[in-house]
């Protein structure tokens, strides 16, 4: 649906680019990267905002030197964006202006039904709540019908306690109105709902992207593997490799010890460096040559080893565990 | 609090100097004259015309400066381009020049037979202009600056072209400012004398008359006219501040 060709933009001392991907019609693609990472000019850069080079095409047509108006792709800002000098039906309807739109009184009614905003469509946009503009801001973009709709930060400016439900509505979106989205944020866990697809862009270039689950469990290089949380990210020389330029990651949660060597699982003699006393679990920091594993080990698991700082002893990972990278 | 209470007693003290200074000229003035002879001073028609082209010769300044200058005001706050901060300091130029100098500087300019500007309403209104448009130029500027450039993109992805979304975003959302540096002009503009004096003694405007029935006249005569300018702008000035206020 969406084929972005070389996409490059220089501002001041940041460079986005050059970027090629494609995003599949109906789709819900999210963009995840750090702030600061280039997300919103890229979104910009789609929406024609930005100056860019590069081609963009909308199915077979090239809309990369087309003005925003004409490209309709709807577009949601981090912080809404509502226009002040209009309330919130003035708001949904402002499209309506410019635009020829179907059905306009039924998608009216539906959109509002749908994000729950009947009861503050004669309000001053002053008065509304987080949720509220963020709804509001949805029910205008989904009004003027686009083919695509860019999210940029959608959820971050909303309350925590509503975030489940305006997710469900969002990925609810794509089929209720026939519209690809792409959505980008920093956050891991709206991208493991919602995304179809995820590409992660740091410092303006995409390092990865692919299926959802994909990325976000199996990246492909450190960056990405720092950037999604990854602990334990260490050469592989230490699991006995002889690649000096590959890396291996496991889950703290992977790892256990023991007191005698074991031949069936990657074992290192350690000394424990410290032990932090949670909740749940202890997190145990252990020192492998010179590098120092995180673990977390659970209560049941940790009361009978005894662990103490300072002791010797022998750390095990499961080959199964090992994630190269 | 007692630290408080001191703090806002000297403040308030120091602030109702100033506020005295102000207004006790004023209201002397209108005690001075009374009523009758401001009301009688209205039915005179050299006064009656002097002030009402007064009015006139400035609100023409302000529509001319606002087709014009918002447009201006309008790419300096969105744009960044080369030599905007020597066009900045070109634009506050009037504000600082001798008003009876910048009269001579458009005489100069100006009376070169091309424009019939030399007594003229025509002169008036381009001596009210010159040293007032800055006022309404940096007011839409602070304006525009305050309104959020995303409300435009995002008026454009709605289908805005971006005339239409200035039209429909930038401008109702910069309104106030632009009204009050409308204002600030015009109320400028009812009070020059310096540079109308040169361009144009004849037709006279309110100042010239002021200063013209002091001169031949005295005080007595003079007055009355100053305190009927100065009631009809006021009163001007308040009615459009309360019409813009209510459509806020």
């Amino acid at each position: 649906m969406l084929k972005i060709e070389n996409l490059f933009l220089k501002k001041g001392n940041f460079i986005l680019g050059q970027l090629s991907f494609e995003v599949e019609k109906n789709s819900y693609f999210v963009i995840l990267g750090r702030t600061g990472s280039g997300k919103t000019m890229l979104l910009e850069s789609l929406a024609g905002i930005q100056n860019i080079e590069g081609k963009i095409f909308c199915g077979d047509i090239e809309v990369s030197h087309l003005a925003p108006e004409k490209r309709n792709f709807g577009f949601v800002y981090q912080d809404f964006a509502l226009f002040p000098n209009m309330n919130v039906r003035d708001n949904i309807k402002y499209s309506s202006k410019y635009k020829k739109i179907e059905n306009k009184e039924a998608l009216f009614d539906d959109i509002v039904s749908f994000l729950r905003i009947e009861n503050i469509l004669d309000r001053d946009i002053r008065y509304l709540s987080g949720g509220e503009k963020q709804r509001v801001a949805m029910a205008r973009a989904i009004y003027s019908r686009p083919k695509l709709l860019l999210l940029d930060e959608p959820l971050s400016a909303v309350d925590p306690t509503f975030r489940n439900s305006i997710m469900k509505s969002l990925k609810d979106i794509v089929k209720r109105y026939d519209m690809t989205i792409i959505h980008v944020t920093h956050n891991f866990r709206e991208a493991s709902f919602l995304a179809d697809k995820v590409a992660v862009l740091l410092d303006g270039k995409i390092l990865q992207i692919g299926d959802a689950y994909e990325v976000l469990n199996k990246p492909k290089n450190i960056e990405v593997a720092k950037f999604l949380g990854f602990k334990n990210i260490f050469p592989a020389t230490i699991l006995g490799f002889e690649q000096k330029d590959r890396y291996f990651t496991v889950d703290p949660t992977k790892i256990s010890f023991g007191d005698k060597k074991r031949e069936d699982v990657y074992s290192f003699e350690c000394v424990i460096e410290n032990i932090l006393g949670m909740s749940e679990h202890y997190k145990v920091f252990a020192k492998v040559e010179d590098e120092i594993f995180f673990c977390k080990v659970h209560h049941s698991a940790f009361d009978g080893k005894e662990l103490k700082e300072g002791m010797k002893t022998n750390m095990y990972i499961d080959k199964k565990d090992v994630a190269f990278i | 609090m007692k630290t408080d209470k001191f703090f806002i007693f000297v403040f308030m003290f120091l602030g109702s100097i100033l506020v005295l200074f102000l207004t006790i000229p004023l209201i002397k003035l209108f005690m001075s004259v009374g009523a009758l002879s401001m009301y009688q001073t209205l039915q005179d028609k050299e006064v009656y015309d002097s002030i009402f082209l007064t009015l006139k010769s400035a609100f023409y300044a302000v529509v001319f400066v606002c087709i014009t200058g918002i447009p201006l005001a309008y790419l300096i706050a969105r744009y960044d381009f080369w030599g905007k901060s020597i066009l900045e300091s070109v634009l506050d130029i009037p504000v600082m020049v001798p008003h009876t100098a910048a009269g001579i500087a458009l005489l100069v300019a100006f009376s070169n037979g091309y424009i019939d500007f030399i007594d003229t309403t025509t002169g008036i209104v381009s001596a009210m202009m010159f040293l007032s448009a800055p006022f309404l130029i940096n007011g839409a500027k602070e304006g525009f600056k305050k309104v959020d450039v995303k409300y435009e993109y995002v008026a454009r992805t709605l289908g805005a072209s971006r005339l239409r979304a200035f039209f429909s975003i930038a401008l109702p959302n910069a309104r106030n400012d632009i009204i009050n540096g409308a204002l600030m002009m015009w109320s400028r503009g009812l009070g020059e004398f310096g540079a109308v004096v040169i361009i144009a003694y004849h037709p006279m405007v309110a100042p010239v008359l002021i200063y013209d029935r002091f001169n031949n006249f005295g005080l007595k005569y003079s007055a009355p006219v100053a305190a009927d300018m100065i009631l009809v702008s006021v009163c001007l000035f308040l009615a459009i501040r309360y019409v813009n206020n209510r459509l806020r």
